[in-house]
């Protein structure tokens, strides 16, 4: 789930978590899909970013991502358990970019 | 660079308090927490008597790293709440934060995954205290700090070494300083009256098998180390996976399933604490 500074927020998208105020109130529940007038409320409050349903954008492509880790498990993939901690992760990075 | 015994330094290490480099919320902390009949009021009035140290502690607090997001909201509640022992470690975290940030970022997002790993997998095994354990996710590498500290262009050779022999950095540094991060650590950990079962985890979170009062969380912090290191989140000395240690994965008893669930809440957490945590 990305988190998308006050700034950037567009009607449409929906908060994946709620957003919490100063006393510990909920000021928007988790699910509510934004609209114009919700936006301009969040950007009058103290809020600085929230988190909206979605994927998180990756800083670098799968391909690129998957080398990497061919990489750090080079040495170690032989040895026992590491093949199962490798293909669990593995399936994790790639669900990222689902 | 001529290589050194770090043992022989071990005293100088152990007064680290003392090095007039030292940042000064790290000063300060490390001579509240160090001292060894500290109260919690008098922390909790140290704390206070600081608001940017307070408002870092809510922070930390209220993050994913100690499990009660967003619902505490005075320092003498958290304190009450997490007990003595975490929150030095707690101040301890947020005091080498400083120094991670100046001599090597990328270990402060190791050691936030590691600490987020290992809470959600000692929430898992059901483990009495999970705040104890984020703490010792927190503060494994403690040693790599303080060697970067006090003895910076060596622990750079150290890192050239991992990187050009393609070694781990646990080894480079024993060829270095005849000794690793690990028994740095725990030197100071003990040094400071650490709680007996985290001076063990930081002191065998690369041997879990020498672990003897708390072979289970040295277990989980081990395994945490490995599993931050394999999804590749942040810098901690060399771009290496290292091998689990066999028995201590299987005294942990996760299933893939369980393995998936944990690297989800690290990087849910982390995509959190990404922006300023503190």
């Amino acid at each position: 789930m990305p988190k998308i500074g006050k700034d950037a927020l567009e009607p449409g998208m929906k908060l994946a978590k709620p957003v919490i105020g100063q006393n510990e109130m909920v000021l928007m529940a988790e699910g509510t899909e934004l609209t114009e007038r919700l936006i301009q409320r969040l950007q009058d409050m103290d809020v600085e970013a929230v988190f909206v349903e979605g994927p998180s954008e990756q800083a670098v492509p799968l391909d690129e991502a998957l080398a990497a880790l061919e990489k750090r498990f080079k040495a170690v993939q032989d040895k026992q358990h590491m093949g199962l901690i490798k293909r669990v992760v593995r399936k994790h990075i790639e669900g990222l970019y689902q | 660079m001529e290589p050194i015994d770090i043992r022989t330094q071990r005293v100088k290490i152990e007064n680290i308090g003392a090095l007039p480099t030292l940042p000064g919320t790290f000063k300060k902390i490390s001579q509240v927490i160090g001292k060894p009949d500290v109260t919690l009021s008098e922390i909790s009035r140290f704390v206070a008597g600081d608001p940017a140290l307070a408002t870092k502690v809510l922070k930390m607090v209220n993050s994913a790293v100690y499990g009660f997001p967003g619902r505490i909201s005075s320092v003498s509640h958290a304190i009450m709440l997490l007990g003595l022992n975490v929150v030095k470690g707690l101040l301890l975290g947020i005091s080498v934060f400083e120094i991670m940030q100046q001599v090597m970022s990328g270990l402060w997002n190791h050691s936030l995954g590691c600490a987020v790993a290992a809470r959600a997998i000692a929430a898992k095994k059901g483990i009495k205290d999970p705040e104890e354990i984020s703490v010792a996710g927190l503060l494994h590498d403690l040693g790599k700090v303080i060697l970067l500290l006090d003895f910076q262009p060596l622990y750079e050779e150290a890192m050239r070494r991992a990187a050009a022999e393609r070694i781990s950095i646990y080894e480079a540094e024993q060829g270095v300083f005849q000794e690793s991060h690990a028994a740095v650590g725990m030197w100071l950990a003990e040094k400071w009256h650490f709680p007996p079962n985290l001076v063990e985890v930081i002191a065998y979170h690369h041997r879990p098998g020498q672990a003897k009062r708390a072979p289970m969380e040295t277990a989980i912090v081990h395994f945490s180390d490995i599993l931050a290191r394999a999804r590749g989140f942040g810098f901690a000395g060399d771009a290496l996976v290292p091998a689990v240690h066999p028995a201590a994965f299987e005294l942990l008893a996760l299933t893939e399933a369980d393995i998936r669930e944990v690297l989800e809440k690290m990087e849910s957490s982390l995509d959190e604490s990404s922006g300023p945590i503190l």
